[in-house]
Protein backbone atom coordinates (compact mmCIF):
# COMPACT_ATOMS: atom_id res chain seq x y z
CA UNK A 1 0.00 0.00 0.00
CA UNK A 2 2.89 2.33 0.69
CA UNK A 3 4.70 3.58 -2.39
CA UNK A 4 8.26 4.67 -2.19
CA UNK A 5 8.25 8.18 -0.79
CA UNK A 6 4.79 7.89 0.70
CA UNK A 7 4.33 7.47 4.43
CA UNK A 8 1.08 6.58 6.15
CA UNK A 9 0.29 6.03 9.80
CA UNK A 10 -3.03 5.44 11.51
CA UNK A 11 -3.89 5.09 15.17
CA UNK A 12 -6.71 5.51 17.67
CA UNK A 13 -6.78 6.99 21.15
CA UNK A 14 -9.39 7.70 23.82
CA UNK A 15 -10.63 11.29 24.00
CA UNK A 16 -9.01 12.46 27.24
CA UNK A 17 -6.42 15.04 28.23
CA UNK A 18 -3.48 12.62 28.38
CA UNK A 19 -4.11 11.88 24.71
CA UNK A 20 -2.71 15.25 23.71
CA UNK A 21 0.84 14.25 24.66
CA UNK A 22 0.29 10.79 23.22
CA UNK A 23 -0.72 12.07 19.79
CA UNK A 24 2.20 14.50 19.76
CA UNK A 25 4.52 11.57 20.54
CA UNK A 26 2.98 9.62 17.65
CA UNK A 27 3.38 12.59 15.34
CA UNK A 28 7.06 12.91 16.30
CA UNK A 29 7.53 9.21 15.62
CA UNK A 30 5.89 9.69 12.22
CA UNK A 31 8.38 12.43 11.35
CA UNK A 32 11.29 10.14 12.07
CA UNK A 33 9.94 7.83 9.33
CA UNK A 34 8.82 10.55 6.90
CA UNK A 35 12.38 11.75 6.60
CA UNK A 36 11.92 14.19 3.74
CA UNK A 37 9.51 16.42 5.66
CA UNK A 38 11.23 19.70 6.53
CA UNK A 39 11.26 21.08 10.11
CA UNK A 40 9.11 24.07 9.06
CA UNK A 41 6.52 21.75 7.52
CA UNK A 42 6.50 19.56 10.62
CA UNK A 43 5.96 22.55 12.84
CA UNK A 44 3.07 23.94 10.79
CA UNK A 45 1.23 20.64 10.69
CA UNK A 46 1.88 19.99 14.38
CA UNK A 47 0.51 23.42 15.33
CA UNK A 48 -2.73 22.84 13.43
CA UNK A 49 -2.97 19.21 14.57
CA UNK A 50 -2.64 20.01 18.27
CA UNK A 51 -5.22 22.79 18.06
CA UNK A 52 -7.78 20.45 16.50
CA UNK A 53 -7.08 17.56 18.89
CA UNK A 54 -7.18 20.00 21.83
CA UNK A 55 -10.48 21.31 20.55
CA UNK A 56 -11.95 17.81 20.36
CA UNK A 57 -10.75 16.97 23.89
CA UNK A 58 -12.07 20.24 25.30
CA UNK A 59 -15.39 19.74 23.56
CA UNK A 60 -15.72 16.24 25.00
CA UNK A 61 -15.14 17.51 28.52
CA UNK A 62 -17.59 20.36 28.06
CA UNK A 63 -20.35 18.00 27.04
CA UNK A 64 -19.47 15.57 29.87
CA UNK A 65 -20.50 12.39 28.10
CA UNK A 66 -21.10 9.57 30.52
CA UNK A 67 -20.54 6.46 28.45
CA UNK A 68 -16.80 7.05 28.23
CA UNK A 69 -16.75 5.67 24.71
CA UNK A 70 -15.32 8.58 22.81
CA UNK A 71 -12.53 7.60 20.48
CA UNK A 72 -10.30 9.70 18.29
CA UNK A 73 -8.87 8.28 15.06
CA UNK A 74 -5.89 9.79 13.29
CA UNK A 75 -4.51 9.13 9.82
CA UNK A 76 -1.23 10.80 8.90
CA UNK A 77 -0.02 10.81 5.33
CA UNK A 78 2.99 12.41 3.68
CA UNK A 79 4.29 12.27 0.12
CA UNK A 80 6.21 14.53 -2.22
CA UNK A 81 3.20 16.81 -2.82
CA UNK A 82 1.55 17.22 0.54
CA UNK A 83 1.27 16.30 4.19
CA UNK A 84 -2.16 15.46 5.49
CA UNK A 85 -3.73 14.67 8.84
CA UNK A 86 -7.30 13.41 9.14
CA UNK A 87 -8.69 13.43 12.66
CA UNK A 88 -12.06 11.77 13.30
CA UNK A 89 -14.14 11.48 16.44
CA UNK A 90 -17.52 10.07 17.37
CA UNK A 91 -18.58 13.10 19.41
CA UNK A 92 -21.30 15.66 18.92
CA UNK A 93 -21.35 17.64 15.68
CA UNK A 94 -19.51 20.94 15.67
CA UNK A 95 -21.36 24.06 14.60
CA UNK A 96 -18.58 26.03 13.06
CA UNK A 97 -18.31 28.62 10.33
CA UNK A 98 -14.72 28.26 9.16
CA UNK A 99 -15.12 31.26 6.87
CA UNK A 100 -15.55 33.57 9.84
CA UNK A 101 -12.43 32.52 11.74
CA UNK A 102 -10.24 35.53 12.52
CA UNK A 103 -7.30 36.16 14.84
CA UNK A 104 -8.48 37.89 18.04
CA UNK A 105 -6.87 41.04 19.49
CA UNK A 106 -3.49 40.75 21.16
CA UNK A 107 -4.94 41.01 24.67
CA UNK A 108 -7.45 38.16 24.24
CA UNK A 109 -6.86 35.15 26.51
CA UNK A 110 -8.62 32.68 24.20
CA UNK A 111 -9.97 32.22 20.68
CA UNK A 112 -6.68 31.84 18.79
CA UNK A 113 -6.84 28.10 18.17
CA UNK A 114 -8.76 27.88 14.93
CA UNK A 115 -7.21 31.07 13.56
CA UNK A 116 -3.79 29.56 14.23
CA UNK A 117 -4.85 26.36 12.45
CA UNK A 118 -6.10 28.26 9.41
CA UNK A 119 -2.87 30.28 9.32
CA UNK A 120 -0.65 27.20 9.62
CA UNK A 121 -2.02 24.91 6.91
CA UNK A 122 -3.16 25.35 3.31
CA UNK A 123 -6.45 23.53 3.75
CA UNK A 124 -8.66 22.84 6.73
CA UNK A 125 -11.92 21.03 6.22
CA UNK A 126 -14.64 19.86 8.59
CA UNK A 127 -17.25 17.27 7.64
CA UNK A 128 -19.89 15.36 9.53
CA UNK A 129 -20.24 11.90 7.97
CA UNK A 130 -22.14 8.91 9.36
CA UNK A 131 -22.31 10.32 12.86
CA UNK A 132 -18.62 11.18 13.01
CA UNK A 133 -16.67 14.42 12.83
CA UNK A 134 -13.82 14.50 10.33
CA UNK A 135 -11.18 17.21 10.37
CA UNK A 136 -8.78 17.31 7.43
CA UNK A 137 -5.58 19.35 7.60
CA UNK A 138 -3.47 19.59 4.48
CA UNK A 139 -0.15 21.26 3.89
CA UNK A 140 1.12 21.60 0.31
CA UNK A 141 4.83 20.95 -0.09
CA UNK A 142 6.97 23.44 -1.95
CA UNK A 143 9.48 21.04 -3.43
CA UNK A 144 8.57 17.66 -4.86
CA UNK B 1 5.52 15.44 29.57
CA UNK B 2 6.37 18.94 30.65
CA UNK B 3 8.26 20.10 33.72
CA UNK B 4 8.27 23.57 35.20
CA UNK B 5 11.20 25.14 36.95
CA UNK B 6 10.11 28.11 39.06
CA UNK B 7 12.60 30.32 40.90
CA UNK B 8 13.15 33.87 42.12
CA UNK B 9 16.36 35.68 41.20
CA UNK B 10 18.53 37.92 43.42
CA UNK B 11 16.97 40.93 41.68
CA UNK B 12 13.51 39.74 42.68
CA UNK B 13 12.43 38.45 39.30
CA UNK B 14 10.16 35.43 39.20
CA UNK B 15 11.33 32.99 36.55
CA UNK B 16 9.14 30.23 35.12
CA UNK B 17 10.95 27.83 32.79
CA UNK B 18 8.74 25.23 31.07
CA UNK B 19 10.78 22.26 29.80
CA UNK B 20 8.90 20.46 27.03
CA UNK B 21 5.61 21.11 25.27
CA UNK B 22 3.27 23.86 26.32
CA UNK B 23 -0.05 22.41 25.22
CA UNK B 24 -3.56 22.68 26.65
CA UNK B 25 -2.77 20.51 29.67
CA UNK B 26 0.49 22.30 30.42
CA UNK B 27 -1.14 25.73 29.98
CA UNK B 28 -3.05 25.28 33.24
CA UNK B 29 0.18 24.54 35.12
CA UNK B 30 1.78 27.59 33.52
CA UNK B 31 -1.13 29.74 34.68
CA UNK B 32 -0.85 28.30 38.20
CA UNK B 33 2.91 28.91 38.30
CA UNK B 34 2.49 32.54 37.25
CA UNK B 35 -0.41 33.12 39.66
CA UNK B 36 1.61 31.49 42.45
CA UNK B 37 4.44 33.97 41.96
CA UNK B 38 2.09 36.96 41.81
CA UNK B 39 0.19 35.70 44.86
CA UNK B 40 3.50 35.49 46.72
CA UNK B 41 4.30 39.11 45.90
CA UNK B 42 6.62 38.57 42.91
CA UNK B 43 5.13 40.77 40.20
CA UNK B 44 8.00 40.97 37.70
CA UNK B 45 7.94 37.66 35.87
CA UNK B 46 10.08 36.19 33.12
CA UNK B 47 8.92 33.10 31.25
CA UNK B 48 12.09 31.44 30.01
CA UNK B 49 11.18 29.58 26.81
CA UNK B 50 14.66 28.26 26.00
CA UNK B 51 13.61 24.65 26.62
CA UNK B 52 10.01 24.99 25.45
CA UNK B 53 9.73 22.87 22.33
CA UNK B 54 6.13 23.65 21.38
CA UNK B 55 3.43 26.17 22.24
CA UNK B 56 -0.30 26.12 21.45
CA UNK B 57 -3.08 28.70 21.64
CA UNK B 58 -4.11 27.83 25.19
CA UNK B 59 -0.56 28.43 26.43
CA UNK B 60 -0.53 31.75 24.59
CA UNK B 61 -3.77 32.55 26.41
CA UNK B 62 -2.12 31.66 29.74
CA UNK B 63 0.76 34.05 28.96
CA UNK B 64 -1.61 36.89 28.09
CA UNK B 65 -3.64 36.21 31.26
CA UNK B 66 -0.39 36.26 33.27
CA UNK B 67 0.66 39.51 31.63
CA UNK B 68 -2.66 41.11 32.59
CA UNK B 69 -2.51 39.81 36.17
CA UNK B 70 1.05 41.06 36.63
CA UNK B 71 0.23 44.51 35.25
CA UNK B 72 -2.83 44.79 37.47
CA UNK B 73 -0.55 44.69 40.50
CA UNK B 74 2.04 47.05 39.03
CA UNK B 75 4.34 44.40 37.60
CA UNK B 76 4.91 42.93 34.17
CA UNK B 77 5.51 39.64 32.37
CA UNK B 78 8.16 39.13 29.73
CA UNK B 79 9.32 36.20 27.66
CA UNK B 80 12.94 35.26 27.05
CA UNK B 81 14.90 33.04 24.70
CA UNK B 82 12.11 31.49 22.58
CA UNK B 83 13.20 29.00 19.92
CA UNK B 84 12.55 29.88 16.29
CA UNK B 85 9.56 27.53 16.02
CA UNK B 86 7.93 28.91 19.17
CA UNK B 87 8.59 32.44 17.92
CA UNK B 88 6.75 31.62 14.69
CA UNK B 89 3.59 31.01 16.73
CA UNK B 90 3.99 34.40 18.44
CA UNK B 91 4.33 36.08 15.04
CA UNK B 92 1.34 34.28 13.50
CA UNK B 93 -0.86 35.45 16.37
CA UNK B 94 0.61 38.99 16.47
CA UNK B 95 1.60 38.38 20.09
CA UNK B 96 5.22 39.30 19.32
CA UNK B 97 4.00 42.90 19.64
CA UNK B 98 2.82 42.60 23.25
CA UNK B 99 5.31 39.92 24.30
CA UNK B 100 8.56 41.02 22.69
CA UNK B 101 11.18 38.31 23.25
CA UNK B 102 14.27 39.17 25.35
CA UNK B 103 17.68 37.67 24.75
CA UNK B 104 18.31 36.65 28.33
CA UNK B 105 16.43 36.04 31.58
CA UNK B 106 18.47 38.21 33.96
CA UNK B 107 18.29 41.24 31.69
CA UNK B 108 14.65 40.83 30.67
CA UNK B 109 13.62 43.86 32.77
CA UNK B 110 16.60 46.08 31.93
CA UNK B 111 14.59 48.35 29.60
Amino acid sequence: MTDEGTWVEAFEAPVEEATLDLVQDRLEAFWTRAVSVEPTERMKLEMAFVEIVGNIIEHAFAVDTTDGGRILSVVLRADADSIEAVISDNGLPTALDLGSVTMPDEDAVSGRGLALTVAAVDEMRYERVDGRNHWTLRLARQSG
Amino acid sequence: MIEFNVRTTDQGLGVVAPHGRLNMVAARHLRDAINGLIGGGTTRIVVDLADTTFIDSSALGALVAGLKSARQVGGDLRIARPTESVMTVFRLTNLDKVLRPRDDVEGAFDD
